[in-house]
């Protein structure tokens, strides 16, 4: 079952251009100079139920701009997307309840209140049924190991620890599909090793498609089979991770993604970034 | 019908929703509990500031413009009450322009299935800081059976749709000044401008003239938080004209404001900042 | 830099308005008056915009940058610099105020006298006089500020201290109303505090309403407590340092 489709995506940004020194400012005032950017140019991207999808890019390469359009946060300038059925950026309040987002450097809960508060205040909002709240917290205590600091405000955990409960708090509706951008950012070798473990096991038990970016392959090698790559706007390679290896002839995938965000075309390969 | 009932349900959830924001808040606001009071206590203390402004005031002349001191009392004890809902709901809708717009909290607030207005508020809220209503209220009481003025029933529901429509008025005004945080990069000043207008409305209206007045009637119409409708509650006729408009006012305002909102959102959603 | 500019000028406005507010209620509380608490009708309306535009030089936000660097832990860096902490703060607050008497305070009193012209100092002597009060004005108020803003070292709760010393300080000053409309009982309180040094003092001079020896002594008066407050900062400084290189913070 197809969950993403989108034909044709493109954003475009107006850039307002300052002009130089006093005069260009007073000019400014008057009529102004923009600059179109394409921050996500003309993609073309199916996700299927189930699958875990890694999304890679540089900075600015247009990660973030295709996820908030995904997730209903901004209108596409053009072109075709259906997530889940709808189109997330009208009907914003009926599309968002059947989908989950962490946002690794913004937390969802609330600092001062304890975990399990958050947790109330979500299963009201997204109409949670008492059994199945306490089924899935059960669960959540269980795999991702988060019954001991249920009770301790979010402000006293480490980082990893929220993390683990930012997660449980996305999946508490038990939503279709996770978007997750950089969830392991700033995270130490275990935790991330802990979040990778329970994505894989959500991803598999509960069906859940997940999209994923990130900056730290060692996730993508470890989650995802399939890979999406883009680059200033553009998809320079969706496929499996495999394939992606044998293109360039060479199993590190860091030096494979170093050398694609410094423009190297594979060798041998045509039609690269077409 | 089938209409009718969806709202009722949404209406129900949002007032659900409300309530366990409201006590999550004060549960939290428990663990810093010395702040809590003295910030009920010090706002208390400012709300007597102007009380005693006026006490002393008193003591020097026995009318300002016509007004007594029971009746001058009575327009700043009704004046609290629109005034402590905006700040316990809307002072701090300051936030907006830096803290959601520019720093990009509204990507959090639009994954949620909430109306976005609704969860800005409810997440920037001092709840504590209603309490100020309730000095209102006694303020009210005090100057009322000062003044011998004789109550009915239903100077009660009268009375709440009037500082409802007051409240709006203060929301209304707050909301459009965030909102105006999607078009205009910086603060550029204008909260603490519009507060101090806003202090305008806690006296007789016709103390004004001009321009001065004609905007606190129908510019920023703060004119209609305390002076207006209190002259009703207080049966002085000759503004009943102008003091019945309150509720009126106030949901026009509120409409015109969240329409501004609306926007602003929009704006937001084609530039992402 | 318009950004910049936007701000100014709703800044010299705010000021406008917060004055408007107090003139209009002050002229119809004069209807029909002849003299109240010793002042005319011309001399209150005077008092009123002198009172906010001297405001506009002094005022300062020493209290809350201070209980914000204490609560953050800044002021642990601050400490490890070679010069008195509580100095540079007061150097940088008369230079934002000198700052803002020139293009904000000067300006905005030009503004304001053509909207309603005011009555001038009686004189050069009175002029250099309440300049000097002014300066007076500044070090009290800046006291108290760090005074305030120190008490974020001995408890967490600020704003709420902060928002009733506003409250003190409006009313105690002679901001709100001249100090002579109190009655006697509080009068003869008030007198034994610093804050009408702040407002009210300052803008007897300048009404000329304290004269020659009494002006001096009015000065002198706020010398005494400058020096008062000083050693009080300066003892609760001493105090809390010595709490934070014991606790480390």
């Amino acid at each position: 079952m197809v969950i993403i489709e989108a034909k044709g995506l493109t954003k475009e940004f107006k850039i307002f251009r300052r002009r130089e020194g006093v005069v260009g400012a007073f000019r400014d005032l008057f009529t102004r100079q923009y600059q179109v950017l394409k921050a996500v140019d003309n993609i073309d991207f199916v996700v299927r139920q189930g699958e875990l999808v890694g999304y890679i890019g540089a900075n600015g390469a247009g990660k973030s701009t295709t996820i908030k359009m995904m997730t209903g946060i901004l209108v596409p300038t053009s072109g075709h997307l259906q997530v889940n059925g709808f189109c997330p950026h009208r009907n914003r309040e009926k599309y968002t309840r059947g989908i989950g987002v962490v946002f690794g450097q913004r937390s969802q809960l609330w600092w001062d209140l304890a975990v399990i508060e958050s947790f109330r205040l979500l299963q009201r909002i997204y109409r949670v049924s008492e059994v199945d709240f306490q089924q899935r917290l059960h669960r959540f205590e269980d795999i991702l190991d988060i019954g001991d600091y249920l009770h301790l405000p979010v402000r006293k955990l480490s980082l990893g620890q929220r993390m683990r409960c930012e997660l449980a708090a996305a999946l508490l509706h038990n939503p279709t599909l996770l978007f997750l951008d950089e969830p392991t950012i700033g995270l130490d070798v275990l935790a991330k090793a802990n979040i990778r473990d329970f994505l894989k096991e959500v991803n598999q038990t509960l069906e859940t498609t997940i999209i994923l970016t990130t900056h730290d392959l060692g996730d993508i090698e470890a989650l995802c089979s399939r890979v999406a790559i883009i680059d200033q706007g553009k998809m320079l390679y969706d496929g499996s991770l495999d394939q992606l290896r044998a293109h360039w002839g060479e199993d590190n995938l860091e030096e494979v993604v170093k050398d694609i965000y410094q423009g190297q075309q594979p060798p041998g390969v045509k039609g690269w970034g077409e | 019908m089938g209409w009718v009932w969806e709202r009722t349900k949404s209406i129900a959830w949002y007032t659900e929703i409300f309530f366990h924001y409201g006590s999550q808040y004060l549960k939290s606001k428990m663990t810093y509990r010395a702040d809590f009071i003295i910030n009920v206590f010090s706002d208390f203390f400012l709300q007597s500031m102007n009380l005693i402004f006026i006490l002393v005031l008193f003591d020097h002349i026995p009318v300002l413009k016509g007004w007594s001191r029971e009746e001058m009392m009575f327009i700043y004890g009704f004046f609290l009450i629109p005034f402590g809902f905006y700040s316990g709901f809307f002072n701090h809708l300051f936030d907006v322009p830096e803290k959601y717009v520019i720093q990009g909290e509204l990507d959090r607030v639009l994954v949620r299935p909430m109306n976005s207005l609704f969860q800005v508020i409810v997440e920037t809220m001092r709840l504590e800081l209603v309490f100020g209503v309730f000095v209102g209220l006694a303020v009210m009481v005090y100057a009322a059976e000062k003044m011998n003025l004789t109550w009915s029933w239903w100077d009660i529901p009268l009375g709440m749709m009037l500082a409802t429509g007051a409240t709006f008025i203060y929301g209304g005004v707050y909301t459009l000044l965030a909102s105006l945080g999607f078009w205009f990069e910086g603060r550029m000043g204008l909260m603490p401008l519009v507060y101090n207008i806003s202090n305008y409305g806690r006296y007789p209206a016709d103390i004004y003239k001009g321009v001065v007045r004609f905007i606190l009637t129908w510019i920023l119409p703060f004119a209609f938080t305390g002076f207006y409708p209190a002259t009703v509650l207080m049966k002085r006729e000759e503004y009943y004209y102008f003091g019945l408009l309150t509720p009126v006012v106030g949901l026009v305002f509120w409409a015109f404001s969240y329409f501004v909102w609306t926007q602003g959102i929009k704006r937001y959603r084609g530039t992402g900042s | 830099m318009l950004a910049y500019r936007a701000t100014y000028l709703t800044g010299i406005f705010n000021y406008t308005i917060q004055i408007g507010a107090y003139f209009f209620l002050w002229q119809a509380v004069y209807e029909n008056q002849g003299r109240l608490g010793g002042m005319a009708q011309e001399e209150m309306l005077t008092y009123v915009i002198i009172a906010w535009v001297a405001r506009s030089f002094y005022f300062n936000t020493l209290d809350r940058t201070l209980s914000d660097e204490i609560r953050e832990g800044q002021i642990a860096t601050e400490l490890i610099r070679p010069y008195s902490y509580q100095w540079a703060k007061m150097a940088r607050s008369l230079g934002e105020g000198l700052f803002r008497l020139l293009f904000f305070t000067i300006p905005g009193a030009v503004f304001i006298y053509f909207l309603h012209p005011f009555g001038g100092p009686a004189g050069w002597t009175v002029g250099v006089l309440f300049a000097i009060s002014l300066m007076g004005s500044f070090l009290i108020n800046s006291q108290i500020n760090l005074l305030v803003g120190y008490l974020a070292f001995f408890t967490l709760s600020t704003s709420g201290i902060l928002r009733a010393k506003r409250v003190v300080v409006d009313l105690l000053s002679g901001l709100l109303m001249p100090i002579s409309f109190y009655p006697l009982w509080a009068r003869e309180i008030i007198e034994y505090l610093p804050f009408q040094a702040i407002t009210y003092l300052p803008n007897m001079i300048y009404l000329g309403k304290l004269e020659g020896l009494k002006a001096i002594k009015a000065l002198a008066l706020q010398g005494f407590w400058f020096v008062v407050l000083l050693m009080m900062s300066y003892f609760i400084w001493r105090l809390a340092v010595r709490k934070l290189t014991i606790q480390g913070g």
